[in-house]
């Protein structure tokens, strides 16, 4: 069986919802099921991940008014998990165990507990207890660290970390959902403050409140969908605990094992999309996997950006939503709702032309993974 | 991670939680030294601590190690992320060991500041106090050509 996502749905994106992830989410997952066209009695399923704060899958289906589900999982894990929730939920469907099911993502990122910093006394645990004392022990410190390294081997610079912030927030300008659309320059972006140098508060993703969702099923249920149906063509992950640290190669992540896994499988290329959605906590992670899903060379992703390739008229429009950069941070599943308003020529004054496959990336560091879309069926 | 509360007054720098992978650590740096996790039979250097080697399988021991390395890359910290760190910037570094290949650590690059740092600088060790509480860790230093 063939999967395909069928509908997708968010909420408002803010910085201060005043609402319980419980009340996104089920407003997310409602709206999913809306734009597919189907009801809650559809969905047998549900999946979320769960890394900072969120709602589970439990409360959620009930707030939905599903009286029961026949699989539900919320896995620990962030962004590094956020394509293996969507093609789990596949393979879920394609194992006989559902034939329909939610994946989302809800979190008061902003007004909540934010990510990118830690407060008030406390004893840390397990394998981040030796860096804790000195303060290494969030996410903006250890991409930051690696971006360093990228440096001093390729000779990459801040101006090129620049260069993708400038060219997302230029992108989300044409987004109504996203939270920055004020243009940022060159300027603005080397004088913004320094978080963890090199990287400047505009390098960082733009935590927000909100809630995303999107409905998975196969094919047999794709057909009846009210809009057309976007296909998982293929899938391929990789997860290390090598960690922050002990990774061989800081200039490259997760995707060096999965780009000739994801590439291989669906017999495509880079060359083959039309709209990359990367992952993008940081400008780092876009900087380190374009380069390992084979966009261009080492060293040359700045060049990419300044030469307008990562845009409209270049090679492959990047996070034309704005990303998590300016759109918003909702732990990466926003991309999958791009990709598909994209690949269903919905996306209005951000439409790529012609859109008719996306590489959707999540993840940063030692793991994460990939889903290729497409609205042609495979 | 947990957010428990302790006894001490809120910037303090996170305390680490001991279990019985990592006690060795902590104990050699109780003591003033360093030392890290080694597999007996294979010799392969872990860090974090296992109970077991994870290439072989094999019994682990703490095996001292000077500290001494190479700045395998930095970050300077301008914004208290994290509590405890007192007035910043501060320089920390990723640390290739001499004497612990495949093993590094994490530590503060004292008394560095922006533009002080380069990856591949050298680096010595020393065992200093946390804040708040009865660990020690290790700080790095600059080794001036």
């Amino acid at each position: 069986m063939t999967c395909a996502l069928v509908g997708v749905g968010r909420t408002a994106y803010s910085r201060n919802s005043g609402r319980t992830t419980l009340a996104m989410a089920t407003e997310a997952c409602r709206a999913a099921l809306d734009d597919a066209g189907l009801g809650a009695d559809a969905v047998d399923g549900m999946v979320t991940y769960h890394a900072n704060d969120s709602a589970g899958p439990l409360e959620v289906s009930w707030a939905l008014g599903c009286d029961e589900l026949s699989w539900s999982h919320a896995a620990l894990g962030g962004g590094n998990i956020v394509a293996e929730c969507v093609a789990t939920a596949a393979a879920v469907i394609e194992a006989g165990l559902c034939r329909a099911v939610l994946v989302y993502r809800s979190l008061n990122g902003r007004s909540g507990h934010r990510f990118g910093t830690v407060s008030g006394p406390m004893a840390v645990e397990h394998e981040l207890q030796y860096c804790a004392p000195h303060g290494f022990l969030v996410p903006p410190q250890w991409i930051a660290m690696w971006a360093s390294r990228h440096q001093a081997e390729y000779g990459s610079t801040c101006e090129d970390l620049g260069r993708i912030a400038i060219t997302q927030r230029a992108h989300a300008a044409a987004n109504p959902h996203a939270i920055a659309r004020e243009p940022l320059t060159m300027e603005q972006y080397l004088a913004g403050r320094w978080v963890n140098e090199p990287f400047r508060v505009y390098d960082c993703a733009f935590e927000v409140d909100g809630a995303v969702a999107v409905l998975v099923v196969g094919d047999d249920q794709a057909a009846d969908a009210a809009k057309p149906p976007v296909w998982l063509v293929g899938s391929a992950g990789s997860q290390s605990g090598a960690g922050w640290l002990q990774w061989d190669d800081m200039t490259c992540m997760y995707s060096r094992h999965v780009a000739p896994r994801l590439w291989e499988r669906t017999g495509l290329g880079p060359a083959d999309m039309d709209v990359a959605l990367m992952y993008d906590c940081f400008t780092y992670t876009v900087m380190a996997t374009m380069e390992d899903y084979g966009f261009c060379g080492k060293g040359e992703v700045g060049d990419f950006f300044a030469s307008g390739r990562a845009t409209y008229g270049g090679d492959i429009v990047v996070n034309p939503h704005g990303g998590l950069l300016s759109e918003g941070y909702l732990h990466g599943l926003n991309h999958h709702v791009e990709a598909v308003v994209q690949l269903r020529g919905d996306a209005g004054a951000r439409q790529v032309d012609g859109a008719r496959r996306a590489l959707v990336t999540a993840g940063a560091g030692p793991y994460g993974g990939a889903n290729v879309l497409s609205i042609e069926r495979p | 991670m947990t957010d428990t509360p302790t006894a001490a007054s809120a910037d303090v720098p996170p305390q680490p939680v001991p279990d019985p992978d990592s006690a060795g650590y902590w104990d050699a740096l109780a003591g003033g030294a360093l030392a890290l996790c080694r597999c007996a039979t294979c010799r392969t250097w872990m860090q974090p601590p296992l109970e077991r080697c994870r290439r072989c399988g094999g019994a682990t021991a703490f095996e001292p190690v000077s500290g001494a390395g190479a700045v395998h890359s930095f970050i300077v910290m301008h914004r208290a992320s994290v509590p405890g760190q007192g007035p910043g910037p501060h320089v920390i570094a990723i640390v290739d060991l001499d004497d612990a290949p495949g093993a590094r650590l994490s530590g503060r690059v004292a008394g560095a500041g922006p533009g002080d740092v380069t990856v591949g600088d050298r680096v010595e060790m020393r065992v200093t106090p946390v804040a708040g509480g009865p660990f020690h860790q290790p700080e790095f230093a600059l080794v001036r050509a």
